[in-house]
This record gives C-alpha cells, structure tokens and sequence, in this order.
C-alpha cells in the first residue's frame, strides 16, 4: 500500500508515489546542488525537470498504476544522470565555456607537493592559515584550530598578529582538506547525548575512556554536595551539585558539546566522524556498487523493489548532501575570489572588518566567559550565591535569581560559546531552532529578573523599629568613655567587593552563614534626671509592618558596660534566617548634665545607609541613600570629651581635655566644636502612620503631624520647646509611618 | 590513468561539435539530440545535455523558441544562431585537421615513422 500525492510539477499536476516523491525531490534537490556554481543554474533546472515532467506525462500514459511510481523516477533519474556521473561524462561544469576552469581545477588536484605552505583556500574558517598549516603538518585542521585558539587565548592574544602576518604572508591556493574527520555526537553508542561516543570515535579511543572522565568527577560531586548537605543545612541545592568545582565544569561542558556538535545521521558523517576517507569519488563508488547489486535483485525480486528503492533513495540524499556540502562551500570560496581579483582595496578594507569584527567580539566573549566560569564555580559559590540566601526569601525569589543568573546572562555567553565553536569545528548544521531557543530562554531570564527586582523591591517597603533598653550605670567619675568591641568570630570583607571593601557594611563570617552589619549610628541626649541611660533602637524594612517589626526584632546589638566604659559591639550578625533588610541600630546615649562623655574613634567605623523603595517618591524603585558623613549630623567629634550642657554638648575645655589624657589617648588639636542645637533636618523617604498623640522618650510629646507636598517629599517639622515638636499631616494623609528616628531629628 | 577516464577525455572534446551538428541541420529538441547520438553510438546523459545547450545559448551560439507538445509540456527547439554556425565552422575546421592528424598518425604511424628515421639519416 503506497500513498499518493499529487504533485504541481512544471505546471502539470502528477499523481506521484509519496515514497518517489522523495527521492524525486532529494535528485533535483542535488541538481540544485550541483549547478549551484553555474550560470544559468535555474534555466538548466527548470529545462532538466520541464523533461523530467514530459517523461513522466509518457510514463503516466502506459502506467498501470496511474501514477508515477518509484521506479519510473529511477528510471528517469537514470536517464538524466546523477549529478556525480555528470563529471566523468566530461560536461561537469568545469569544463564549460563559462571558463571557471583554473579555480575548479585546482580544487580537484589532490596531490600537492608537500614543500611548502599555504593558506588553504578551500577548507577555511577565516583566512585558510590554519587549515593550510594543518595541510603542511599533515594533520586535522580542527586540531590546529584548537591549539591556535589555545595560544591565542592563552599567549594573552600572541595568535592574532600571527595569524594575520600569516595571512598576509602566505600565498592562497585550493588544496583539498587532507584529513575529513570531524567530531560528531555518536548517535550508536550514546547514554545521554552521544558526546563521548563522538569524541572516543575522534581520538579512536574506548569509549569508557571519555565516559568516565565525564562522569567520576560528577558522580564525586554529587556525594561530595549530599555530604556537605548534611553539615550545612540548605547549602547545596541543585545549582550547587552542578555547578560546582571541576565536575560542574565538565558537566558545562559536556551540554556545550551536546549543543554544538552535530549528530552523525547519515551514513557519509558516520564515515567522517571515524575520519574514514570520504569525498565524493569514494561514496559515488559505494552507491554505484549498491545499484548494480541492486538492479540484478529488482529483475528478480520485483516485490522486493520497493522496500530497497526506499533505501537507495535515502542513499541518493545521503550523496547529495554531500555533494551539496561540497558545491556549497566551493561556491563560498568563489564569491571571495572572485571579489578579490575585481577589488583588492574593498577586500582588504573587508578583511580589516573581519578581522577587527572576530577580534573585539572573540576578546568580549572570552571575557565574558572567564567572568561566568568565575562567578559560577568559585564566586557563586562564597560570594553571590551565599549573599542571595540574605536577601532572597521563598522559593519563587530563589527561583527567580537562579533564572535570571543562568538564563540572562548564562545564555548570552553559552550561546557566544557555540558560535565560536561551531565557526572553529566548521560544523553546518541547519539548526535555526537554537537561535530561538537561545532568544526564549533570554526573554524568559529579563521576565525572571523583572518579576525578582519587583519581588525584592517590595521586601523594602515598609519600615519599623523597636526599641530597646540598655541598663547602664553612672560611671564613677561621671565621664562615660564609649568604645567599640570586636566582633566576635571572625568576619571577612566580601571576595568580590575586595577593591571597595572600605566602603561596604558587610562583612561575612568564616562559616559563610552570617553577615556582619555595620550600620549603627551613635547619638548623645541630654539625659532628664542625674543618671546616664542608654537604648538601642532597631530598624528593619519588609512588604508589611508586621513583618518589618519581626525583622527589627531579631536584630541583636549587646552592648555592654565595664566601669567607666561602654562597649558597643561592632556591627550586627544578620543569618540566612533573619535576612538582609536594611536593619540599622541607632545607638542613643543620654547624658546627664554636668557630666561628660567621649566616643572613641572606633565608632567612625560604623556606616548607615537607607534603602528606599517608598512608591510615594517620585523616582520608584529601590534608592539607596548612603549617609556617609553621619557622624556630623550630631555635631560631635570622636576621640574628645564633651560635657552635657543644658543648652546642649559642649566640648569641654582644653584643661580638662590634657586633664583627661591619662585615662584616654585622645588628643585634641581641634578647634572648638559646639554642638549646635538647630540642626538642618535630613529626612528622606519618611513614612508617617502616627496621627495623634505619640511617645517619645518617656514624656508626652504633641506632635502634630504635616506631610508636605514639595516634590521630594521633605518632612518638615517644627520644634515648639524642647518637649514638644509639632510636625503636621495634610489632608487624608493617614495610614504613614513616621520612625522613630526621624522624631528624634525633628524633636532635637 | 584508466581507460574510462582516458575515453571519457576524447568524448568531451568533440561532444560540443557533435551537438552543434545536430542543431545545423535544423531545429531540435534535446531529447532528439540524446536520441540521434545514442543511434550513433555516443552515448551522453540527458542531465549534462542540458547544461551545455544553456551555455552554449548564453554564448549566443544557439537560440531557441517554445513549441506546444500534445500532452506535455511545451518544448524548447534549438536553433544555431548566425554566431553559432561561424562557431560551428572553426570546429570543423579543427575537427578536419585533428582528424586527419589522427588518421595520418594512427592508421600511417609506420610510414610516418619510416619517415622521419630515413630524413634523419
């Protein structure tokens, strides 16, 4: 039972075996192929199948079937001659009076003497040097390829000038490629992709061999993460087990391959994938051979045609692939030559392009590769992708990075990767589809990454704080000395931020599992009775109050006291449990008038900025505001004694200051610093919820709370007397957030 | 160095001149062409035919003009043009003197050799 179909051929339609239909296409496909060179290709294809067509109508007349069957087209076929028999017949193309005699002719002389070197002008990626040199040593010009790139790569670029002295040096000529060994995926010895049955039949070794470097690293790797799973709760998750140390760069590697290099399909790249001999004489041969046999079995067994035709069909597909391979390149290499001899200038400016063009974009992708590898195998591991577990909360978040790490810019440069690869191995496989899968998958990382900056955006909305108290006592002499405590345990500066590491409040712990925050600020008040008091109030942001008061909450800031000093801790751990949300301590230390106090300058090592992503601002979005110079905000100095005033700090005087040395290694150069009671109000992103009355510092405070309406939102507040400030709310302006930190600055 | 490689070498310089012979004697189809070469024993295929009568016409030797076929589809004569059969007759030309070369030589190679060992004496 055969299908058939019809078929608008030269403007007739021809009922045709489906089966010969194919055989039909793939003969006029090689035609195609063949006159691919020829001037008046498309006349000669239109005049060989307008005959073809006309057979057939005579075919169809006598035909029994009444349709064209598979062996009328071989019959036809036969009559009309296969485009490798073209070439014996003498009338091949090259011989033709369209004179592209000399070029053909030395593509098809095979014996060159070996003496000396050229470019290969055949067999070429960009210029032919490699494939030339590959010619000369007698080798496989992917091999040469590989190794040039080597030294490009790893002579820190030494390949270029050398290859374009080569270029420039050596002399073109059409020599065929020595060695047609190319590495293929082995499609009969594959247990995932065949990778390692290709290379194993490249390097003509076991295939256990490639196999098992493939796999034992992956396999330890895989043990090696389930261990560490073990002792670190949630560390390695699937990216982890992947991409991690050499195995996870073999396994890289491994779906570069996959990606790149083409399945051997048909019978002639299984040949070139064992770097048999293959051209066009020796697979003509082959075919030739299984017609003869062929044709006696079809006299005999007529039934059986069928079912081998089928077969001979794909062979003739098979041969014209190839054959179309070989016009196609030929064709290729023509065109150029063609420009070459009609315009040398306009070729050398377009090399120059070329060059300038592979060069730019081979340093940008080699770059970006290093970076990658990088930041995958070894910064991922201790610097991002330990900090993401500080900021990312739930599976989506964490999803939703991985994404847009590996897709946005993992794909970018794996697909860089098999371009190179693939202009490097010459591999011609049609494969439009990885363009697309490429594009999606890079659409689908930007949405990833849109959806993570909206998700992590909105974890800064909200901002709390609670307040805690320290218990402190009077300091004998009524001088408080504050200090600061080393940590404890040990915390390093980030791996990747080492160039700015002065200027970022993060310090990460030895076993990775913490950060050290440094975002404290220290303020001295006027205390109301005769004794010091200290507290601490915590900030923290989040998508809702709640949760940016439970984040404020696990802030841990001990401070402690030993006689006449006041140890602060230098920073506050934040864990993979308690996040990263911009927590910030306001340390406030009251003084009681008459006595004094004096911070050391260890507290200038504290940093605070403030993450804003309020919608109400005009510029959406995360903000980040760093304030660096804090410290002056409170008007006062470290390393110098103040005494509490009831006007405010004053700086004590220099006797007290030389009085004061013993006890202290302050010194004191400075001109005198008042600490000035009207402070210039710096209040960004200010959410105010409280409308009423309010509490501060244990007494009743009015405050009267007023949004304004200039465009940045300012806060603006007034203060009445020293208890009172009065800060106003327009209209409807309910439902705000007004922190305590900013009623202090408005209060002082 | 084969056999068919050297037979198919002679064949090819005279396909060319055969053809146009064909075509002088008035318009023809290729399929006559095949037919009339086959019928003297020189055998070419249909595929490389067609090639060579395009080249041929593009070189302004040969022109041709379509003619409707009963049941098929319309053919394409070929003619010689005025340029082709000044062609056609530096082939002759050639062809006579090759093939009295080759007649002289082959079928006379001892007289000729004769020859020239008496003149060298």
């Amino acid at each position: 039972m055969k299908k058939v179909i019809n078929i608008n051929f030269q403007g007739r339609v021809i009922p045709i075996e489906e089966s010969a239909y194919e055989i039909l296409q793939n003969y006029t496909d090689s035609l195609r192929r063949y006159f691919a060179r020829e001037e008046g290709r498309d006349e000669i294809i239109n005049d060989i199948e307008n005959r073809i067509a006309e057979l057939f109508t005579e075919d169809l007349k006598k035909s029994q079937a009444g349709c064209v069957t598979e062996a009328d087209v071989a019959k036809v076929i036969n009559n009309m001659g296969r485009p490798e028999e073209f070439d014996g017949e003498g009338v091949g193309a090259e011989t033709g009076i369209s004179g592209t005699a000399a070029t053909s002719s030395s593509y098809t002389t095979q014996d060159e003497p070996r003496g000396s070197l050229f470019r290969n002008e055949n067999d070429k990626v960009l210029g032919g040097v490699c494939s030339g040199l590959a010619h000369y040593l007698k080798m496989d010009p992917t091999i040469v390829r590989v190794l040039f790139a080597l030294v490009t790569l790893g002579g820190f670029g030494s390949g270029i000038p050398l290859y374009i002295i080569l270029w420039i040096v050596l002399p073109a000529k059409g020599m065929q490629s020595n060695m047609r060994k190319r590495l293929y995926r082995n499609p009969d010895s594959k247990v995932i992709g065949g990778v390692a049955g290709g290379i194993a039949a490249y390097f003509n070794i076991a295939v256990w061999i490639p196999r098992v470097i493939f796999a034992i690293p992956l396999i330890a790797g895989v043990i090696g993460s389930l261990f560490q799973n073990i002792w670190f709760f949630g560390h390695g998750s699937f990216p982890d087990v992947v991409f991690s140390g050499f195995g996870g760069t073999l396994a890289f590697i491994y779906i570069v391959l996959w990606i790149v290099i083409p399945e051997a399909k048909t019978a002639s790249e299984k040949l070139e994938m064992r770097g048999e001999k293959v051209d066009l004489e020796s697979i003509k041969n082959s075919v030739q051979e299984e017609l003869q046999g062929l044709k006696g079995r079809a006299e005999k067994f007529g039934a059986e045609f069928g079912e081998k035709a089928k077969e001979w069909g794909k062979d003739v597909s098979d041969l014209g692939k190839e054959a179309g391979d070989r016009s196609r390149a030929f064709s290729a290499e023509i065109a150029p030559a063609a420009n070459r001899a009609g315009n040398g200038l306009g070729h050398a400016i377009g090399v120059l392009f070329k060059v300038f063009f592979l060069f730019i974009a081979g340093i940008i992708v080699f770059a970006l590769f290093v970076a990658f590898t990088a930041v995958i195998f070894s910064g991922f591991g201790l610097g991002m992708y330990d900090l993401k577990n500080f900021f990312l909360t739930g599976f989506w978040q964490n999803f939703l990075a991985f994404n847009t790490i590996f897709l946005l810019f993992g794909v970018p440069i794996i697909a860089a990767i098999v371009w190179i690869i693939r202009r490097m191995t010459g591999s011609r496989s049609n494969s439009s589809y990885l363009g697309w899968v490429f594009g999606s998958l890079w659409t689908i990382g930007i949405i990833s990454a849109t959806f993570l900056a909206a998700m992590v955006t909105r974890e800064f909305k909200r901002v709390e704080s609670v307040q805690e108290d320290v218990a402190i006592t009077n300091p004998v002499n009524g001088r408080l000395h504050v200090d600061v405590m080393p940590a404890e345990g040990k915390f390093y500066n980030l791996s990747w931020f080492d160039d700015v590491s002065d200027d970022i409040p993060f310090m990460i712990s030895a076993e990775e599992d913490s950060l050290l925050m440094n975002t404290v600020k220290v303020k001295i008040d006027k205390s109301d009775d005769s004794n010091f008091h200290a507290y601490i109030v915590k900030f923290a942001r989040a998508s809702n109050p709640v949760n940016a008061e439970a984040y404020a909450e696990k802030v841990e800031f001990p401070i402690s006291q030993k006689d006449s000093t006041l140890f602060l801790s230098s920073g506050f751990a934040i864990t993979k449990d308690t996040k990263f949300r911009n927590q910030q301590v306001l340390v406030v230390v009251e003084v009681p008038v008459g006595k004094q106090i004096n911070l050391d300058n260890r507290i200038n090592d504290f940093d605070w900025f403030t993450v804003s992503t309020n919608k109400r601002n005009r510029n959406r979005g995360m903000r980040i505001d760093w304030e660096d110079e804090w410290d002056r905000g409170y008007g006062y100095k470290t390393d110098i004694w103040y005494t509490m005033t009831p006007s405010g700090l004053e700086k004590t005087d220099k006797r007290s200051d030389n009085w004061n040395t013993d006890e202290n290694d302050s010194n004191g150069n400075e001109d005198g610093y008042r600490y000035k009671k009207e402070r210039k109000l710096n209040v960004d992103s200010m959410n105010i919820k409280m409308d009423g009355d309010m509490k501060i510092n244990g007494k009743d405070t009015t405050i009267n709370i007023k949004l304004n309406t200039t465009q940045e939102n300012r806060f603006k507040g007034k203060k009445e007397s020293d208890e009172e400030v009065v800060v106003s709310l327009g209209k409807g302006r309910r439902g705000h957030t007004i922190s305590v930190l900013d009623l202090m600055m408005i209060g002082r | 160095m084969n056999i068919e490689n050297t037979q198919s070498q002679m064949r090819k310089g005279v396909l060319e001149f055969c053809i146009l012979s064909i075509i002088k004697r008035g318009e023809a189809y290729p399929s006559d062409i095949i037919e009339e070469m086959k019928k003297a024993n020189l055998q070419i295929l249909e595929g490389t035919l067609y090639p060579l009568l395009t080249r041929l016409k593009n070189a302004d030797f040969l022109t041709y003009r379509w003619v409707e076929s009963t049941g098929g589809p319309p053919r394409k004569y070929f003619s010689l043009t005025d340029k082709g059969a000044e062609f056609y007759k530096e082939l002759e030309a050639t062809w006579q003197e090759m093939a009295n070369a080759v007649q002289l030589i082959t079928q006379n190679g001892y007289q000729v050799a004769e020859l020239t060992t008496t003149n060298s004496q």
